[in-house]
């Protein structure tokens, strides 16, 4: 248990660590730095104490870690490649990058119906991969949904970006479909459409409970707001003072000529 | 204001609708995968997992909330109670019998993997949100810019 601590509980809480820290400005390089080493540490738990059953979710982290990048750099190729104001990269960014997400989706459904699927302990298949993918693929199918409908709602004559936007939507339903339907290479069907069921309950747990979480903070900081006496009104300017407003506002707006 | 919320609720229809039609057709395909018995408790644990790690968060942020305001001391208490809800009816559900308690051996072991559960789900989440966000982005810059004046 102390080594679990050390070597994965305490690295973990370390990111969000570094994060605030990077974020408040407070210490923005040390925090890179502490959440970057957080990271790290998670990443590479399950041999540092592989006795842990939690290093599993490190694991995993270790395991997409290519793929993510990989979907990270074609998503920055493929809108600074386009007609953007600042940071525009030279146009071929934009097909590199489309290249980049195709090939991560690729390599993501390679882990599932090849044998790149992430093994964890005795050459089985880790935990969290069946929690994961699931989860990447309702989500992802749900915005890019909600992305076209918005496009077409508040855009100005976006209809043909919409309809390439509902494809995308379409494609990630569609492997979530072959995934309910074709056995997977260490994982079966059975498996995915159970852990359908668990994903849906996991994304509108997480959804909810966030939504009630800054429910409560919206209503401690409005209550605070609320206590607070209001504000005197301060007294009225003096002659003194409107004299001097007077001479400074002539000297700006006055247009004498010299 | 009706157009506005209109569009609201098909937004929210369009997010939910494409989950609702791939568990209509994991309830009536040939494999007829009834409603999997485990999955009220991971909903309620994911409802509460997620809250006290967000309300964490949420008193992170408090610290530049009370640099702007005389660093009050109230809202702090405040959310430090709604943790402590949140902690409690952790507590209180999962100990209780079977009510929350999934494949763990106890009440310490379920909330560590509920945590870890929260990573890999959200790490899930945000890999989707970063691809369907990034490619909306990509769709808005790839258009060549309208010329709104012709020079005479």
């Amino acid at each position: 248990m102390l080594e679990a601590a050390i070597w994965f509980w305490i690295p973990l809480s370390l990111i969000p660590l570094g994060a605030w820290l990077s974020i408040s400005g407070k210490a923005k390089s040390l925090g890179k730095i502490i959440a970057v080493a957080g990271l790290l540490l998670v990443m590479i738990s399950s041999w540092t104490v592989p006795a842990s059953d939690s290093t599993a979710g490190g694991h995993l982290l270790l395991s997409i870690l290519a793929p993510s990048l990989l979907l990270a750099y074609g998503v920055h190729g493929m809108v600074f490649g386009g007609n953007v104001p600042v940071g525009r990269l030279d146009s071929t960014a934009r097909w590199s990058g489309s290249i980049a997400i195709i090939v991560s989706l690729l390599i993501f459904c390679l882990m599932h119906w090849y044998n790149l699927t992430p093994l964890w302990r005795d050459g089985e298949v880790n935990p969290y991969w069946i929690v994961f993918w699931p989860t990447f693929l309702l989500f992802s199918t749900s915005l890019s949904s909600a992305s076209a409908v918005a496009l077409v709602s508040y855009g100005d004559n976006r209809l043909s970006e919409s309809i390439r936007l509902a494809i995308l939507s379409v494609i990630m339903a569609g492997i979530a479909l072959a995934a309910m339907i074709f056995d997977g290479y260490m994982t079966t069907s059975d498996e995915f459409r159970d852990y359908l069921w668990l994903a849906t309950a996991d994304i509108f747990g997480t959804i909810v409970g966030i939504s009630l979480a800054i429910g409560a903070f919206a209503m401690v900081i409005w209550a605070y707001e609320n206590s607070l006496p209001l504000p005197e009104n301060s007294l009225p300017p003096t002659e003194e003072e409107i004299k001097h407003v007077v001479s400074l506002a002539e000297n700006h707006i006055g247009g004498e000529e010299e | 204001m009706k157009q506005s919320e209109s569009s609201w609720r098909l937004l929210i229809l369009a997010a939910f609708l494409p989950i609702l039609v791939l568990v209509a057709i994991n309830i009536t395909g040939d494999w007829k995968n009834d409603f999997h018995p485990e999955s009220f408790k991971r909903f309620g644990n994911a409802i509460l997992t997620s809250y006290v790690i967000m309300g964490i968060i949420l008193i992170g942020n408090l610290f530049f909330y009370a640099d702007s305001r005389h660093r009050p001391f109230a809202p702090f208490v405040g959310m430090m109670f709604a943790l402590a809800v949140g902690i409690l009816i952790a507590w209180a559900l999962i100990s209780n019998d079977d009510l929350l308690l999934e494949a763990n051996s106890g009440l310490r072991a379920q909330m560590l993997s509920n945590v870890v559960h929260l990573l890999v789900s959200g790490t899930a989440m945000l890999l989707a949100s970063l691809l369907a966000i990034g490619v909306t982005f990509a769709m808005i810059t790839g258009r060549e810019r309208r010329v709104l004046f012709e020079e005479e």
